[in-house]
């Protein structure tokens, strides 16, 4: 570590979900003499910077602790998400852990895309100072416990209810199976990748869990009276929902609410929470990141960081796939309520839900 | 002298080979200039003697650019008075002046090298063959130049964090701005005074290159050079984003 930096409880690993909001940002950088870039221009430079820090990030807790962190940027391209820009953007992911690592962080989050190296297991991610979480067991404890927090809201019964789960088969869709398999009448599963779904349906099967599958969403969409989605949204058709559906859209990027037809009780941007007692950027960066309807709303992903500072709980706590327990999604989600980190209120890109 | 000739597809492919060589040529005998003077600024005696060495290194580079560029009758136009050369220069000549050792080796082994060993790299695979082999040589030999200065700048840089940071800054606004009008898709200030003709960044496609490739892995490698020296992320992404392009 070198000598100018100090030691951080905590890194956020991330990338920007839209050239928009990179526009923005970039030109915000720039002053009025300098003038503005072009889309264009902006386009042809970003991609080439190497991944750094952004800004310091200081979060507060209920119990007037203070923790320091910083969020690293992997300039991944928005559009370049895609199995074929595989191997370049988990170079850039690798190149962000670095800096992590050289920043002296002590436990950093994988959030957004970049979790995938950690999911996949495809960057060594054990070391002695730092440690790294993909954050998931929180976002799934915020899907979860959301979800049956709308569902409580608008008095629909979850064991009389058919749960599609969209993505079903990734590290959050399976956790998800996980904690709704006892609880819903039926379980409908839908994945892209066939060997995986079927695998799992059978699997849920031999314990005697009533569910289907089908990597066609059309299939299964008409049935659902809740849904869950963590799967990529890019591709996704949404054709006729069930009358009065329950979404909780915590894909990526969350836009089913301009894929489907208004015909929902009810469609939350799912996953995310929210820090009671605030945060602060520095430099002051909040007209660019994480702007929500709330304030101080941001990723279950992110936050699992957060609170595992809070706690001194320096472990990696999610990584690889299939690891998220029911007991950690409960812990991960007590310890936040502890520092009054919890469910973020419903919205979606219309605003809050009311 | 016919050999390259031969080989080229079109008269536009043995321009752009032509300016690029010229490019090189001249940047190598700033470099050299630069270095020069540089040992002027030092006061330890091994470091002079390290200044003059890698003065004579980049006459040689000049000299083997040259070397190749009259083998294959390339029509190169050196011009140390062109806009941008000159400008880097005097820039450069400010600080010795003021015998600011640390502020002339952020702009010629960081800023200057930092460019020269990236496009070198991009230049040489794109051309191929014993271009290739000669860009590639003399690309590895100036990122030793980068490498040399880091430790130095680091090392300047944890005596007095605030004042190597105000110091940096300013450098690089006055000569990244400089490299970045120069590098950008159209010269901003107007033609280098180099090129034969036009300005050869509408036509390095003849030679399988895109000026915005060659700036973004140049500013790329910039970005990395102050990564190492230990300039915070959250400073250098103001500065580059501050550039004109």
């Amino acid at each position: 570590m070198d000598s100018t930096t100090t030691s951080l409880d905590f890194a956020v690993i991330g990338h920007q979900d839209s050239w928009d909001n990179i526009h923005g940002f970039v030109n915000g950088l720039r002053t009025s003499s300098q003038g503005e870039l072009s889309l264009e221009k902006v386009k042809s430079i970003f991609p080439f910077i190497p991944p750094r820090e952004l800004f310091r990030v200081e979060v507060n807790s209920i119990t007037g602790k203070k923790i320091n962190g910083v969020y690293i940027d992997t300039f991944i391209e928005p559009d370049k998400l895609d199995p074929r820009h595989l191997r370049a953007n988990i170079s850039k992911v690798q190149a962000a852990l670095s800096t992590a690592k050289k920043l002296g962080a002590r436990i950093v989050a994988l959030g957004g895309f970049t979790s995938i190296v950690l999911e996949g297991n495809l960057v060594e991610y054990t070391s002695d100072e730092t440690k790294f979480t993909t954050g998931n067991t929180l976002t799934t404890a915020y899907i979860v416990n959301g979800l049956i927090k709308a569902a409580n809201q608008y008095n629909v019964k979850i064991e009389d209810s058919e749960l599609l789960i969209i993505g079903a088969t990734g590290d959050i869709g399976s956790a998800c199976v996980q904690y709704f398999k006892n609880k819903c009448k039926k379980l409908l599963l839908c994945a892209r990748n066939k060997r995986r779904l079927h695998a799992l349906s059978e699997r849920l099967a031999t314990e005697g869990i009533k569910n289907e599958s089908s990597t066609s969403l059309a299939e299964l969409l008409y049935k659902a009276d809740l849904i869950v989605c963590v799967a990529s949204s890019s591709g996704l058709a949404f054709t006729k929902c069930k009358e009065n559906v329950i979404i909780c859209d915590a894909g990526y990027p969350k836009n089913l609410d301009t894929k489907i037809e208004n015909n929902y009780r009810q469609i939350f941007h799912g996953g995310m929470g929210q820090v009671s007692e605030g945060f602060v950027f520095s430099p002051d960066y909040t007209d660019s990141f994480y702007q929500y309807p709330a304030p101080y709303v941001i990723h279950g992903c992110i936050l699992e960081a957060m609170i595992l500072a809070f706690a001194n709980k320096y472990e990696a706590y999610s990584y690889g796939k299939g690891n998220i327990t029911l007991e950690r999604i409960a812990e991960i989600y007590k310890l936040g309520l502890k520092h009054g980190i919890n469910i973020a209120p419903f919205y979606n890109s219309k605003g809050l839900c009311t | 002298m016919e050999t390259l000739k031969k080989e080229l597809k079109s008269i536009e492919e043995f321009n752009v080979i032509s300016d690029l060589f010229s490019q090189a040529i001249t940047g190598e005998l700033i470099g050299m200039s630069n270095f020069a003077s540089l040992a002027e600024t030092i006061d330890d005696y091994l470091e002079k003697i390290e200044a003059v060495e890698h003065a004579n290194s980049e006459r040689m580079h000049a000299e083997a650019f040259l070397g190749y560029a009259e083998k294959h009758g390339l029509n190169v136009n050196i011009n140390l008075e062109g806009e941008y050369w000159r400008t880097v220069r005097e820039h450069f000549l400010f600080y010795a002046k003021k015998r600011d050792f640390i502020a002339c080796l952020f702009i010629q082994e960081v800023i200057l090298e930092s460019f020269a060993v990236s496009m070198y790299r991009d230049v040489g695979n794109a051309l191929g063959g014993e271009a290739k082999k000669l860009f590639l040589e003399i690309s590895a030999e100036e990122q030793e130049h980068l490498e040399h200065s880091s430790d130095i700048l680091k090392a300047e840089f944890k005596k007095d964090p605030i004042a190597f940071l105000a110091k940096i800054e300013e450098v690089h606004f006055k000569c990244m701005t400089i490299l970045a009008q120069f590098s950008a898709t159209t010269d901003l200030r107007g033609h280098c005074g180099i090129c034969n003709g036009d300005c050869m960044k509408g036509s390095l496609h003849h030679v399988g290159l895109k000026i915005e490739t060659m700036r973004g892995n140049a500013l790329a490698l910039y970005a990395q050079a102050l990564d190492n020296i230990g300039i915070p992320g959250e400073k250098s992404i103001i500065w580059i984003a501050q550039l004109p392009a």
